[in-house]
């Protein structure tokens, strides 16, 4: 059985009901006995999709705007993105672009980003049209569900798409860490990390001092003799 | 090799260790080198010239400075004093770990005064206790793994020392980072590709990463400034930055952050002080999965702290909180050593990396607080940014002090309760001690009862009668004695009277009584020459004397129990006497004629006594001479076993048991006294039968001899309870009068005289 491990982020406005989203998934995990750890903040869970297992880590992320800039360092490595917006909030409808602007720019690596739009309970005071939302979300090439982590709907569809989504996505370009190709880790790892950069810069000061200097003079005095 | 290598580097020339300046103090490592005045001007220098350099933030490192500002650091003025003290502790520990290093490395590395650590010896050796205590954790944690696990990992991990360590001198930090992290990678291959971890299940494997890493890395760890706010990186400079910071911050309250924390909740302000405590162990870790792991249970106390089921919302707030309280040491170094050099698929997923990424988060923030991200005002921040650090956060300081005095009362309490669960065990043990001795007295008691109560018959009376009277007659003319027991029938019974009359009198028959046992012995001395003769001829006068019993008992019971006192002190004399001196045999006739009839009665009144000391008579027949109430019967029998002995052999032990040679000849009766009892018994009951008896007198041989039968039967299970059984006969007796007598004639078949007689008897018919 293949197997496969994901991280998922979950970002989103302040109030969008994010954490209300992943308690509401586990607690239903909690009844199918699969087993996530401490806290609703963090936790993993197996979905099984067609004949592979997919674990997923969920990591949720403070929504306050203060910690808006801290972002990048949850989003970083994920594998998928569950962008939560409430309905009846435009402003985090709003908030959704830029945070998927901000992860197309930040993130070399294919992402699996689905748009969720929270509380579709609150179906009277919407203030985000549904079809304006799911255009939105098939210009980015995202999936877009609506869920009501108060009454339960939708929930599961959300992570069951993403898994398999994630699984497609390890079956075409290997950038997920798989039990049976772990060549993915290797490629994965240094991209996006500030090491590379620092890397490529101390390589540079080094190779002139050794080679290129002592090469360009050669050919200077080669061009003085001409 | 080693030896070699490391002599050199030990060994410090006296040059080494004077001042770098040249001045004739000598130097110390802690001052780069130079005496504390040189060092000191060198400090103000160089603090001159930071001030001068208009950017602070200038990222070139100042090695030498390094040292001396850390000093400053630790020095610095804190308001939670508690931790700062741990804090400063943990520090100045490592710090001077780190010296020893360092100066060990300076010394061995080369002739010349360079600082930089990554000089190091080329022959570079990892002691050898790294792999020793590699071998023992692995196989403590993984015992089910194959050896070539464990030598592919050493091996590995050796390798991979060797490779950062040779790295470390060229490379920068992050090319050694990403070096590790390859390294990391190669070793996840080789278990993927090696047959030896061809059955190493893929979170075995992991493990077997960690287990690399650790040890690798907690090696790695001690090195000064190779992985470890390694040189060429300012991470000690912004270790230091962080902590002034956070101690200026040290006004942010729970309010500021918009977290749920009560203050004034115990729950809650352990839950901190656990998490604070956490958080600072991360920097006593050694290997990045170590911090990882302190950061984790930092974080699950944090959550704690927030309530379930608590969000990212409220976990970063609370985190933030507790890092600004706590003010870890090293906080950068440590969280930058985790970034660089701990397994980057670890750090990037699971649990743990979650955690740290909220905590290098919290860093963040606190690198970047401004009044906005406070929701406060830019003035009153400003304001409170500008007072000491000293004044701020004194609420939270003072409250998670009061913690820390909890949590030590706490402990204190526990200790305190566990002492007195102790003492009460203690007390406990004590009162079962004590019931178990007062049991065991009551046991002891009731046992003793038990046997008394058990061992039925009245022995005594009918051995000491019967003897007594036998010995005293069969000391001379048999035949004679029992005419003459009809005159001390006679007699006794007015000495009797005039004994009762006068109670002091009993001495006075104590000494005539005494004359009478040597009669016996006399008695005996001629027995013995008889022999077989005498026991024949002594059952005759026990009869005799049983019958004068029997009637005086009638008597004494019919008058009074005066009478029966009078006998018994009559009982008493004639113990003493026996052992005593002899005397004229007149006056032992005389005498045994009134100690006959006492006899007879003390039988009957002096159970109690009796019976407590007859047990101890049975057990020796000196004892029975030192008896006072009892004596007068086992002296019967003492002084028969004399006579026999003296007659029979020479034993002198034997000799007390003299009663044996009458069991032998009691066996010759036996038979005809099995019969007798029920004739006894009903002789006894009417007195008239006393005259019958002594018509049997012709009999009296097998009555008497029969006893002593009774006694050898005894003497196989009862030998030891004998003495007990006679007395308690004697009590029913007593109270029973003529009805008694008449058990006494059936217990006498049973367990009459036997207590004394039986061991004698079974060892000489033996």
């Amino acid at each position: 059985m293949k197997v496969i491990e994901a991280k998922i982020v979950v970002l989103g406005s302040q109030g969008v009901g994010k954490t209300s989203l992943v308690v509401r998934y586990i607690g239903k995990m909690f009844s199918k006995h699969i087993s996530p750890t401490i806290g609703a903040s963090f936790f993993t869970c197996n979905i099984s999709v067609e004949d592979s297992r997919v674990k997923l880590q969920v990591w949720d992320t403070a929504g306050q705007e203060r910690f808006r800039s801290m972002a990048p360092m949850y989003y970083r490595n994920a594998n998928a993105a569950l962008l939560v917006f409430d309905i009846s909030s435009a402003a985090s409808f709003a908030a959704i672009k830029g945070w998927v602007k901000e992860l197309q720019s930040n993130v070399p690596e294919p992402m699996v980003v689905s748009v969720v739009g929270n509380k579709c309970d609150l179906a009277e005071c919407r203030a985000v049209p549904r079809a304006e939302a799911a255009q939105y979300a098939a210009s980015i090439g995202a999936q877009y569900a609506e869920t009501s982590a108060l009454h339960d709907q939708g929930i599961d569809q959300v992570f069951l798409s993403t898994a398999t989504s994630l699984l497609k996505m390890s079956t075409s370009n290997g950038a997920i860490r798989s039990y049976d190709s772990a060549d993915g880790d290797s490629d994965r790892v240094p991209t996006g990390s500030p090491t590379e950069e620092t890397a490529t810069h101390t390589g540079k000061v080094e190779l002139p001092a050794w080679s290129i200097d002592s090469v360009a003079h050669g050919e200077l005095q080669k061009s003085m003799c001409c | 090799m080693s030896f070699a290598s490391k002599m050199p580097s030990l060994r410090i020339d006296q040059s080494d260790l004077k001042c770098k300046n040249g001045c004739d103090y000598f130097g110390n490592p802690q001052w780069q080198g130079y005496c504390s005045k040189c060092h000191r001007e060198q400090m103000m220098r160089q603090r001159r010239a930071e001030k001068a350099s208009t950017n602070p933030s200038a990222t070139l490192p100042k090695p030498e400075q390094k040292k001396p500002e850390r000093g400053l650091k630790l020095s610095s003025h804190s308001s939670f004093s508690k931790f700062e003290e741990k804090r400063l502790r943990q520090s100045e520990t490592l710090k001077k770990a780190n010296l020893l290093k360092f100066s060990v490395f300076k010394k061995s590395s080369s002739d010349d005064h360079d600082h930089t650590p990554e000089k190091r010896p080329p022959e570079f050796k990892i002691p050898a206790m790294v792999f020793e205590g590699m071998k023992h954790d692995f196989r403590a944690r993984f015992p089910a793994l194959a050896p070539q696990v464990d030598r592919d990992a050493r091996v590995f991990v050796h390798s991979f020392i060797m490779d950062v360590i040779k790295c470390a001198n060229v490379m920068t930090v992050d090319e050694l980072s990403e070096r590790v992290q390859r390294q990391y990678q190669r070793f996840m291959k080789h278990m993927d590709t090696s047959p030896h971890f061809g059955n190493v299940d893929s979170d075995t494997k992991e493990l077997l990463l960690d287990f690399v890493e650790k040890h690798a890395m907690t090696y790695l760890h001690e090195l000064p400034s190779v992985v470890f706010s390694p040189s060429g990186t300012d991470d000690e400079r912004l270790d230091r930055a962080m902590s002034e910071r956070i101690q200026q911050l040290s006004w942010v309250g729970e309010r500021h952050l918009e977290c749920k924390l009560d203050r004034n909740s115990a729950a809650c302000r352990q839950l901190l002080y656990k998490a604070i405590s956490e958080l600072l162990g991360m920097d006593s870790a050694m290997s990045p999965g170590g911090k990882l792991a302190r950061v984790r249970r930092c974080c699950r106390h944090v959550l704690a702290l927030c309530g379930a089921p608590a969000s990212a919302d409220d976990l970063l707030p609370a985190l933030i909180f507790t890092v600004l309280k706590a003010n870890p040491p090293r906080l950068v170094s440590n969280i930058n050593f985790v970034t660089r050099f701990c397994n980057a698929q670890r750090l990037m997923t699971g649990e743990g990396g979650y955690y740290f990424t909220n905590l290098c988060c919290a860093v963040s923030f606190i690198e970047n607080l401004t009044a906005e991200s406070l929701n406060m005002d830019k003035k009153e921040f400003d304001c409170y940014m500008a007072m000491p650090a000293s004044i701020g956060g004194s609420a939270w300081a003072a409250a998670l002090s009061l913690c820390g005095c909890a949590r030590e009362a706490e402990e204190q309490l526990a200790a305190a309760q566990a002492l007195l669960r102790e003492a009460r065990d203690v007390q406990a043990q004590a009162q079962a001690v004590h019931d178990n001795a007062a049991t065991f007295e009551e046991q002891i008691v009731k046992k003793v009862q038990d046997v008394l109560s058990k061992t039925p018959l009245e022995i005594k009376p009918r051995r000491e009668l019967p003897q007594f009277g036998k010995f005293k007659s069969s000391a001379k003319p048999l035949i004679d004695l029992e005419p003459s027991v009809v005159p001390k029938e006679t007699n006794p019974e007015p000495s009797d009277q005039a004994l009762a009359q006068t109670g002091t009198s009993v001495q006075q028959p104590l000494i005539d009584y005494k004359d009478p046992p040597i009669d016996h012995k006399e008695t005996e001395a001629e027995q013995p020459r008889i022999d077989s003769r005498v026991p024949i001829a002594l059952p005759a006068p026990p009869l005799t004397t049983k019958d004068q019993k029997e009637q005086q008992i009638l008597t004494v019971d019919t008058s009074s129990t005066e009478p029966e006192k009078l006998n018994i002190l009559g009982f008493e004399v004639i113990d003493r006497p026996s052992p005593k001196s002899p005397q004229n045999l007149d006056q032992n006739w005389d005498l045994k004629q009134t100690s006959s009839l006492e006899l007879l009665t003390p039988s009957l009144l002096g159970f109690t006594p009796f019976d407590s000391r007859s047990i101890d008579e049975l057990m020796t027949p000196d004892e029975f001479v030192s008896d006072h109430l009892a004596p007068g019967l086992s002296n019967i029998n003492y002084d028969i076993d004399l006579s026999d002995f003296s007659g029979d052999n020479s034993l002198a032990e034997d000799a007390p048991k003299a009663k044996d040679p009458f069991s032998p000849d009691g066996i010759k009766k036996f038979d005809p006294f099995a019969p007798q009892p029920s004739t006894f018994a009903e002789t006894l009951e009417k007195f008239n039968e006393f005259s019958l008896v002594d018509a049997k007198t012709n009999r009296p041989y097998d009555p008497f001899e029969i006893v002593h039968r009774n006694t050898d039967p005894f003497s196989a299970g009862l030998a030891v309870t004998l003495p007990q059984q006679t007395t308690d006969p004697f009590s029913p007796q007593q109270k029973e009068g003529t009805s008694i007598l008449d058990d006494n004639n059936s217990p006498t078949a049973a367990c009459l005289l036997p207590s004394p007689l039986l061991p004698q008897s079974s060892g000489k018919p033996a």
